[in-house]
C-alpha cells in the first residue's frame, strides 16, 4: 500500500505537467480558432469550423498514436511528452475555441453596437468590451474542460509519458500477487483531491465575477 | 441640475446631418425608401411612426450601425455614399462626431459607471485616466450621479443607467446626438429624468435626432416633426402644427393610436 502510494505520487508531477502545458496551449491557441469561427470571410470561418471538427471528432488517443507513432521530421520524432503535451494541447484549442465562441455569442448585440457607435475601433471593442464579459460566461465551461483534461492527460500513459496511471500500471503489472487494483483506487483518489478543489475555485470565482457583473 | 452647467461641460461643437434618397433594405424588404431629410445644426428633430416604419434603421444608418444601400449622409463636413467603400478611418471619424443612446443603454457591465464614461475618452480623445476620470465625475454630477461613479452599471435603476449612458456619449464632444427610442424602456416617471436631460441639451443647442413615442417631448421640445410609416416619410413640419392639424390621414391614425395609450 505505502509503496504503491509513493509509486502512484512520482506519478503526479507528471499529470501535472501534462495538464498544465496543454491546457496553455489550449487557451493561448484556442483565441486565434475562435477568431476565425468569428471570421467575416467565409473561407477562413469554414476552414476554422473544419479544423475544430475535425480535431474534436477524433478520440484523444488516437491522435496521440498518431503523433507518436506517426510524426517524424527527418530522422526526429516527438518523444512522449511532447506527442501528448501537442496532442492534448492542440485537442484543448479546439474546445475552448469553440467555449469561447459560445460565450461571445451570448453577449447581447447591444455591447458591440454601443463600441461601435461611440468609435471605439475594432481591437479596442474585442479586447477591452466584448472579451471579458465573454470570458466571465465562458469560466464555468473552461473549469469544467481543464478539469476533464486533467484526467484525460491519463491518455499520456498509453504512449509512455510516466504519469500516475503510467506508474499505477507498472506497479500492478510488477506485484500481480499482491498490488491488484490497489494502485488505481490510489490514482483515482489523487484525481478526486485535485480536481474538487478546482471545481469549489471556480464556482467561487464565478459567482464572485456574476455580484460584479 | 441646470442648462448653463451641462453647456460649459460639453464644449460644444454641433453639426448639421442632411440625409439624401437613403435606401435600405433587409432581404427583400425595403426599410428605408428614398428618405431625404435636413437636419438644421442646433435643431431637435423629432422621428416618429408605428413600429416597422424605419425610424431606427434610419437614425442607425447616420453613424453607419446599418449600412445604407442607397443615397448619401452628411454629417457636418463630412459625407458618406451608400456603395463607396468606407475606410476604417473615415467610419470612426464619423462615429467621433456621432453620440448615440439606446433603448437599452447598452453599459459596460462589467466596467464601474466612472469607468464607463471615462474609457472612452481615454481611447477616442488620447486623454489621461487622471483627465478623463475628472470629466466623467463632473459630467456625473452634473446628471445627479456621483454618488453611483464607482458602482457598477447594474446596480443603477434603468433611468440613472440611461442618463449614464447620455453622459458616456456627451464625454466625447460629439456634434450630434442621436437617440434611439431612449425612454421605451422605462416607467414614466423614469423616464422624466431622461428627458430632462434630453431638455437641457436641447436647449444648450445641441443637434438631436430622438426617435421617441414621447408625444409632449416631440411637441415642447423638437424643433421639426418627422412622420414616417413604410420606410417613407409621409408627413413633416412644425410639431405643434403637425400634432394639431395632420394632414395625413395615417398620421392622425398614429397619433390617436399613441395619445389613446
Amino acid at each position: 500500500m505505502g509503496d504503491a502510494l509513493l509509486i502512484v505520487l512520482l506519478g503526479l508531477p507528471m499529470t501535472l505537467l501534462v495538464t498544465v502545458l496543454s491546457f496553455t496551449i489550449g487557451v493561448i491557441g484556442g483565441i486565434p480558432l475562435m477568431l476565425g469561427l468569428r471570421s467575416r470571410t467565409r473561407w477562413v470561418r469554414l476552414t476554422c469550423r473544419f479544423a475544430v471538427d475535425l480535431i474534436r471528432g477524433v478520440p484523444p488517443i488516437v491522435w496521440l498514436f498518431l503523433l507518436y507513432f506517426g510524426v517524424s521530421f527527418g530522422a526526429i520524432r516527438l518523444d512522449s511528452l511532447n506527442a501528448a503535451v501537442w496532442g492534448l494541447g492542440i485537442i484543448s484549442s479546439a474546445y475552448l475555441a469553440e467555449i469561447y465562441r459560445g460565450a461571445f455569442a451570448t453577449l447581447p448585440s447591444g455591447q458591440a453596437e454601443a463600441s461601435a457607435a461611440l468609435g471605439l475601433g475594432g481591437t479596442v471593442t474585442l479586447t477591452r468590451i466584448l472579451a471579458p464579459q465573454a470570458l466571465r460566461t465562458a469560466l464555468p465551461s473552461i473549469a469544467t474542460y481543464l478539469l476533464s483534461l486533467l484526467k484525460d492527460s491519463s491518455i499520456a500513459s498509453t504512449i509512455g509519458v510516466a504519469d500516475m496511471v503510467f506508474n499505477a500500471t507498472m506497479f500492478a503489472r510488477q506485484n500481480p500477487a499482491t498490488a491488484g487494483i490497489v494502485p488505481f483506487f490510489i490514482a483515482a483518489a489523487v484525481y478526486l483531491v485535485i480536481s474538487i478543489p478546482v471545481a469549489v475555485t471556480a464556482r467561487r470565482l464565478d459567482t464572485r465575477l456574476r455580484r460584479t457583473a | 441640475m441646470n442648462v448653463p452647467l451641462i453647456t460649459e461641460a460639453t464644449e460644444l461643437a454641433i453639426a448639421g446631418v442632411q440625409i439624401s434618397n437613403l435606401s435600405k433594405r433587409f432581404g427583400d424588404h425595403l426599410v428605408l425608401d428614398d428618405i431625404s431629410m435636413n437636419v438644421k445644426p442646433g435643431s431637435v428633430t423629432a422621428l416618429i411612426g408605428p413600429s416597422g416604419s424605419g425610424k431606427s434603421t434610419l437614425l442607425r444608418c447616420v453613424n453607419l450601425l446599418e449600412t445604407p444601400d442607397g443615397g448619401s449622409i452628411t454629417v457636418g463636413s463630412q459625407t458618406i455614399r451608400a456603395g463607396d467603400r468606407v475606410k476604417d478611418r473615415e467610419l470612426l471619424t464619423l462615429r467621433r462626431q456621432v453620440g448615440m443612446v439606446f433603448q437599452s443603454f447598452n453599459l459596460f457591465p462589467h466596467f464601474t459607471v466612472l469607468r464607463n464614461v471615462a474609457f472612452p475618452q481615454e481611447k477616442i480623445l488620447g486623454r489621461s485616466r487622471e483627465e478623463a476620470e475628472a470629466r466623467a465625475r463632473v459630467l456625473l454630477e452634473r446628471v445627479g450621479l456621483a454618488d453611483k461613479a464607482d458602482q457598477h452599471p447594474g446596480k443603477c435603476s434603468g433611468g440613472q443607467q440611461q442618463r449614464i449612458a447620455i453622459v458616456r456619449a456627451l464625454a466625447l464632444n460629439p456634434r450630434v446626438m442621436l437617440f434611439d427610442e431612449p425612454t421605451s424602456a422605462l416607467d414614466p416617471e423614469v423616464g422624466v429624468e431622461v428627458l430632462t436631460v434630453m431638455r437641457e441639451l436641447a436647449d444648450a443647442g445641441m443637434t438631436m435626432i430622438v426617435v421617441t413615442h414621447e408625444m409632449q417631448f416631440a411637441r415642447d421640445v423638437s424643433d421639426h416633426l418627422v412622420v414616417m410609416a413604410d420606410g417613407h416619410i409621409i408627413e413633416e413640419g412644425d410639431p405643434a402644427e403637425i400634432m394639431a392639424d395632420p394632414r395625413e390621414e395615417r398620421t392622425r391614425r398614429f397619433l390617436n393610436a399613441v395619445l389613446e395609450r
